[in-house]
């Protein structure tokens, strides 16, 4: 394998890729994260265009392009496009490859926005998140981090805490695991468990999956606590929300009932779920991770981009 | 058509599709799939007879719905069969009856929209056509674009008009 193979790949899923190119991914992000990369995409155009708020993966990709000499352009705030006076997502795609742009990332609040923009576009197309479905770069750097911090994934008990219903990390990060030989724990209040869709995926594919309300259930056996926040924006119903709001919260009180060298580990950004106490502990393992952005989508940008 | 008595109740067709053995008062749900409420907005010259809790040597009793100078698509045959798999079809063409032999598709383009209101393929002017894949052990549906997974059972519901 080697990086030519994956020259005009989209990234929407990530269910796309195998367990030996996300290997090959993550040893390419270990090598840009040592050395750095040559600006092997001078001249290149990438459109970042983001319907949604964000600030690690508009920012990450931003940066990862810029490193690589690559040239930016598109939108962060739908308000202040055409979008607003009601623009289709198929002819912004279809504008900004006019506009010669090499490669596309889309961040959606749709479900399925990346794949449909993916089947308009004729250059990659990157998934920045989209619904509360999948965000699949953000599972491949919660998985590097998973390796980079303990040297492989195989055989490590994870814990995914949180908002599993809506939380679109949460669900790419279980198909990411489900390459490797791990145990899931899913880990939710009931009005928050995991869709029956992340459930059967991970049932056909043979993952251990243990689920619980109760974090306290499983946490003695956790190499990771994967925390997520509750999806306010997502939740349709706002008494929804006020009934689940303030269910669980992770501190050290709570870590210090888990075994020798837990790891938390959050997409971020956190509300109230995670407190702010064990940022400086041996358990913070969310910076680190949210580190591991720009190597990784560096990583990305180069191999899918001509 | 399996028993004497219902041709007290309907002539034979000479032309058109006959929907046989659809599982007791749920011809309403066949006839919501086969959109057959377009004829009347078109005034198109097709009358539809349904037949309901008649009597079937393979059933007990079933519901039958008859299709005259009209052939249902085969996609949607196929998608009826779906939902009740002892449905039969039959085409009548110059009197002379055909069966046929429905397909179980590997996917469905149209004619079905997604449950997921969210679902890109629910957005108003994205010209996009929603695009199922069928799960047949599970007897569901998956979306291609958002993946949310629905009963064959269901389809009724999300009958595009």
């Amino acid at each position: 394998m080697n990086e030519s193979d994956f020259v005009g790949r989209d990234v929407v899923s990530i269910w796309d890729f195998s367990r030996e190119e996300l290997e090959f991914i993550f040893d390419r992000t270990s090598e840009i994260e040592k050395s750095g990369s040559p600006r092997t995409l001078e001249g290149k155009l990438v459109a970042l265009l983001f319907y949604e708020p964000s600030t690690r993966t508009h920012s990450t990709f931003e940066v990862a392009a810029q490193r690589l000499g690559c040239a930016t352009t598109g939108f962060s705030a739908p308000d202040k496009s055409s979008v607003a006076k009601g623009e289709t997502l198929h002819d912004t795609i279809r504008m900004y490859e006019g506009y010669g742009a090499d490669c596309i990332v889309v961040r959606h609040n749709l479900m399925g926005a990346s794949r449909f923009a993916a089947e308009v576009a004729s250059v990659p197309l990157i998934s920045g998140g989209d619904g509360s479905r999948e965000h699949p770069t953000q599972a491949m750097v919660d998985l590097y981090a998973m390796r980079k911090t303990f040297g492989k994934i195989d055989g490590l008990r994870v814990g995914i805490l949180g908002d599993l219903k809506y939380g679109r990390t949460a669900s790419s990060l279980c198909y990411g695991l489900s390459n490797y030989d791990v145990e899931i724990s899913l880990i939710a209040p009931d009005l928050l468990a995991a869709r029956k869709e992340t459930l059967a995926a991970l049932a056909k594919k043979g993952v251990k999956v243990r689920s619980t309300s109760d974090v306290k259930d499983v946490l003695g056996s956790l190499d990771v606590l994967y925390v997520t926040r509750i999806q306010k924006e997502r939740i349709p119903d706002p008494t929804e929300y006020e009934r689940v709001r303030g269910l669980y919260k992770v501190d050290l009180e709570l870590l210090r009932q888990g075994k020798k060298g837990l790891k938390v580990m959050h997409p971020l950004p956190r509300l109230d779920e995670l407190a702010n106490e064990i940022d400086g502990t041996e358990y913070a393992g969310y910076f680190t991770q949210a580190a591991a952005g720009v190597p990784l989508r560096m990583a990305l940008l180069r191999m899918v981009v001509s | 058509m399996d028993e004497p008595h219902d041709k007290l109740l309907v002539r034979k067709i000479e032309q058109g599709t006959v929907i046989d053995h659809i599982p007791a008062w749920k011809s309403e749900l066949v006839l919501r799939v086969l959109r057959l409420d377009r004829f009347g907005r078109r005034s198109a010259d097709v009358s539809v007879a349904i037949l309901e809790n008649v009597s079937s040597k393979l059933l007990g009793k079933k519901d039958v719905v008859k299709v005259d100078r009209w052939r249902v698509d085969e996609k949607e045959a196929d998608l009826v069969c779906l939902i009740f798999p002892t449905v039969t079809v039959n085409y009548i063409n110059s009197w002379k009856v055909t069966k046929y032999s429905p397909r179980v598709p590997d996917k469905i383009e149209g004619r079905i929209r997604c449950p997921e209101l969210s679902c890109i393929s629910n957005a108003p002017r994205e010209p996009l056509t929603p695009r199922f894949l069928t799960l047949k052990e599970e007897r569901s549906l998956q979306c291609a674009y958002c993946d949310t997974l629905f009963d064959f059972d269901r389809i009724p519901d999300y009958v595009m008009a």
